[in-house]
């Protein structure tokens, strides 16, 4: 393990406790007014909900490292990395409830968040943002800017055309992107060595000709360091790398998954990793009680302020809902 | 008179066939110098063929018609 | 006519040419403008879309590109966020099965999810349309499928003319414009073409608003809505059966998204009979589309039922002469006049 300085592993821990935060806060928000019946489209947040509890090693390591003028393409389960990179938490909670002020002004919704201040989008089509990572880098260098573009998908998506494709053509044209693969071992209910040929996807990005690595352990700062040297691989000239990432799906696929399909279901909140990095930093007096207990109460604000935001924004005007289609006059 | 000669396009045989593929005038019309006249082909290479001189047009081949290189497909006067 | 058309002596290109000039044109003027795709470069696209580009350019900003499609479109959308105007050529329409998602649920979506917050200011060009023996998967048409979904213009030229004024007005657009030349317009050396694929150009730059048809030819007794290829044939036959005493006005509808509904039900009210011609499937496509702007608009529009001559819900055959008994040949589309002449 490199140093990593206390002020950084502070930053990282708060990231990480501001995500869980953020998730759990929307988990509650998601299911209250789902009942009696869970009936997915009702309540103040229909539609499915992908929530990253567990994989905020991933997000705080990561973007650590970039500006808001670096590009982040994620997926359908993208607020971990939208939180980490910058995103607005206000318009990002006001779309997530399907309101006028929020990033997309209703019309998009938790899986199709738009952040062009950030550089930040995400679509729920698998692999499918690896390719506009590639653009965006491309308009970057082509201005002479050494900002650079993070592509995020799972481990499912390392089986999909476009993956292979944008590996290929990044390489190829050796352009600023870092790839990142984000495996929490299941593409929804089928485990990655049911779905996978290979044990590493770290093989497969070398073998588009990109340095590439694999890290086990789901440690905040272990991604810290990888991708420390792969975002200034891409911002000095050297081309692509892809990073794979072990992590963890704390909880189901969607909102509403009993994941009946996982026998290591019991086991999971003990891998829990904001613990686990807590304890470290206690141990390592990084960090004591009153600091964890002010980093928490701070957390748990932002993210209320943020909820209260949303639920007082209005509502869409329905007579609007052709508006936007076309750019130009709207 | 300038003639406009159907571009030597085969190196190996001298007296190699094309066909003017496309007219973009007409027969009688007035061309400016450098003014795309007609594209050629020969082998399924195609050559733009522009005019040399402003002037009268008069055409001396047909679209699809065989000519040999360096045979006249048009003068301008 | 419109009042547009450049005057008779000016210098002709054919449609291909007229295309490359709108491009290179805008690249002088807008240096965010690039072209990439496969065989876009030293080929200069393989129904020469893009010849002489790449000498003119050179490789930054004239870019070929692997086969792959996914990654290279997409690439196109990410750099049109950024601002950049990518013209992304998909080289056959008929390979958007291998990337259509980047088209329709991202191109096409990005400006509606982001609440216009995100623009994609991206021309995607590819080749279409049959009649040479290219067989089911490189003949195809499909503006029909394109125009089903929502969040991008369709454009389709049938004459050099329009070629360039489309070609302009889509690199300038700011949303995705999907522009589809018919091979047999391009005026290719090795295609046999119709003697509109060439035809009078300005020199200077110039746009064509996306989303307004022409009337190519006035007429009194039926009109005929069509597009591309299916114009000049529409054209030929009449001028054939004008000798017959019958009134043809033809409409070339050059954008298929924004459908221009209006110039459609004009034209129908004057003449009260309507014949559509279109060379991509019969069903659920463009046709149908054109004849439900007559009906729901004015059902007493129409004098005899309309009649559309498209291809029939078939594979595009390999062979000639089954290939041109589903095509909308000028033979068809007489009959189909006649038949609306004399129900």
């Amino acid at each position: 393990m490199g140093t990593v300085d206390t002020n950084t592993r502070t930053d990282l821990y708060r990231t990480m406790v501001l995500i869980r935060s953020f998730e759990e806060a929307i988990r509650a928000e998601y299911h209250a007014d789902k009942k009696p019946a869970w009936d997915i489209g009702a309540g103040l947040i229909p539609g499915e909900m992908h929530l990253s509890a567990g994989q905020e090693p991933v997000a705080a390591g990561l973007m650590a490292h970039l500006r808001p003028d670096d590009a982040v393409t994620a997926t359908h389960r993208p607020h971990h990395l939208a939180i980490a990179h910058g995103v607005d938490l206000n318009k990002m909670t006001a779309e997530i409830f399907g309101r006028e002020t929020g990033l997309g002004r209703g019309r998009g919704g938790h899986m199709h968040l738009f952040d062009p201040d950030t550089h930040f989008s995400c679509s729920g089509i698998i692999a499918e943002g690896y390719p506009a990572a590639l653009g965006q880098a491309f308009a970057f260098r082509s201005r002479g800017s050494d900002a650079i573009a993070v592509a995020v998908t799972g481990e499912g998506a390392a089986n999909a055309g476009g993956f292979h494709e944008a590996l290929n053509l990044a390489a190829l044209w050796q352009l600023p992107v870092v790839f990142v693969v984000e495996d929490n071992d299941w593409g929804i209910s089928v485990a990655r060595s049911a779905s996978t040929s290979v044990a590493s996807n770290a093989d497969r990005g070398a073998a588009y000709g990109m340095p590439s690595t694999r890290l086990e352990g789901n440690d905040v700062e272990a991604v810290h360091e990888a991708a420390g040297e792969a975002v200034q691989r891409a911002r000095t000239g050297g081309g692509p790398s892809l990073i794979e990432i072990h992590t963890l799906r704390l909880w189901g696929h969607f909102e509403g998954d009993a994941q009946g399909y996982r026998p290591d279901l019991d086991q999971v909140d003990e891998r829990d990793p904001i613990p686990v990095y807590e304890a470290t930093l206690r141990a390592d007096g990084v960090l004591d009680e009153e600091g964890i207990g002010k980093i928490r109460t701070e957390a748990a604000a932002r993210v209320e302020q943020a909820i209260q935001f949303a639920k007082s924004s209005p509502t869409p005007d329905p007579t609007e809902a052709r508006r936007y289609v076309f750019a130009g006059a709207n | 008179m300038t003639d406009i000669v159907f571009p030597a396009m085969s190196q190996d045989k001298a007296d190699a066939e094309g066909v003017v593929a496309t007219w973009f005038v007409a027969d009688g019309e007035t061309v400016a110098e450098g003014q795309l006249v007609a594209e050629v082909a020969m082998d399924k290479v195609d050559m733009e063929v522009t005019a040399p001189v402003a002037g009268v047009i008069t055409l001396a081949a047909a679209e699809g018609d065989a000519v040999r290189q360096g045979g006249v497909i048009a003068s301008i006067t | 006519m419109t009042a547009t058309m450049p005057q008779t002596g000016s210098r002709r290109l054919s449609t291909a040419k007229a295309m490359v000039e709108a491009i290179s044109q805008e690249m002088e003027r807008d240096e965010s403008v690039f072209v990439l795709g496969e065989d876009v470069g030293a080929y200069g696209g393989i129904f020469s879309s893009t010849t002489g580009l790449l000498d003119r350019f050179g490789p930054t900003r004239v870019l070929d590109t692997p086969i792959s499609e996914t990654a290279f479109i997409g690439l196109a959308i990410g750099a049109a966020v950024e601002g950049m105007r990518p013209i992304v050529e998909l080289m056959f329409v008929d390979f958007m099965g291998v990337c259509l998602d980047q088209i329709y649920n991202h191109m096409a979506k990005i400006h509606y999810e982001s609440g216009g917050n995100v623009s994609v200011p991206l021309v995607l060009t590819t080749a279409v349309g049959g009649g040479y023996s290219d067989g089911a998967q490189h003949s195809q048409c499909l503006w029909g499928t394109f125009a089903h979904l929502p969040g991008m213009k369709v454009v389709a030229p049938s004459t050099p003319y329009d070629a360039k004024g489309l070609m302009t007005a889509a690199i300038r657009d700011p949303g995705p414009v999907i522009y589809m030349f018919h091979k047999g317009v391009m005026g290719l050396a090795w295609m046999a073409k119709n003697q509109r694929s060439i035809g009078a150009v300005p020199e200077e730059s110039y746009e064509i608003e996306i989303g307004k048809a022409n009337v190519v030819r006035e007429g009194s007794d039926v009109t005929v809505v069509t597009v591309s290829l299916s114009v000049h044939h529409a054209l030929d036959v009449a001028e054939q059966l004008a000798g017959e005493g019958i009134s043809c006005e033809v409409i070339d509808l050059r954008s298929i998204v924004p459908l221009d509904r209006a110039a459609i039900r004009a034209s129908v009210a004057k003449t009260g009979r309507l014949v559509v011609v279109d060379e991509d499937y019969a069903s659920f496509g463009l046709s149908g589309e054109v004849i439900a702007s007559v009906v729901e608009h004015d059902p007493t529009a129409l004098k005899a039922a309309p009649v559309r001559v498209a291809v029939p819900d078939v594979p595009i055959p390999y062979a000639r002469e089954l290939e041109y008994a589903v095509l909308p040949t000028p033979a068809r589309i007489t009959e189909a006049i006649r038949e609306v002449m004399h129900p």
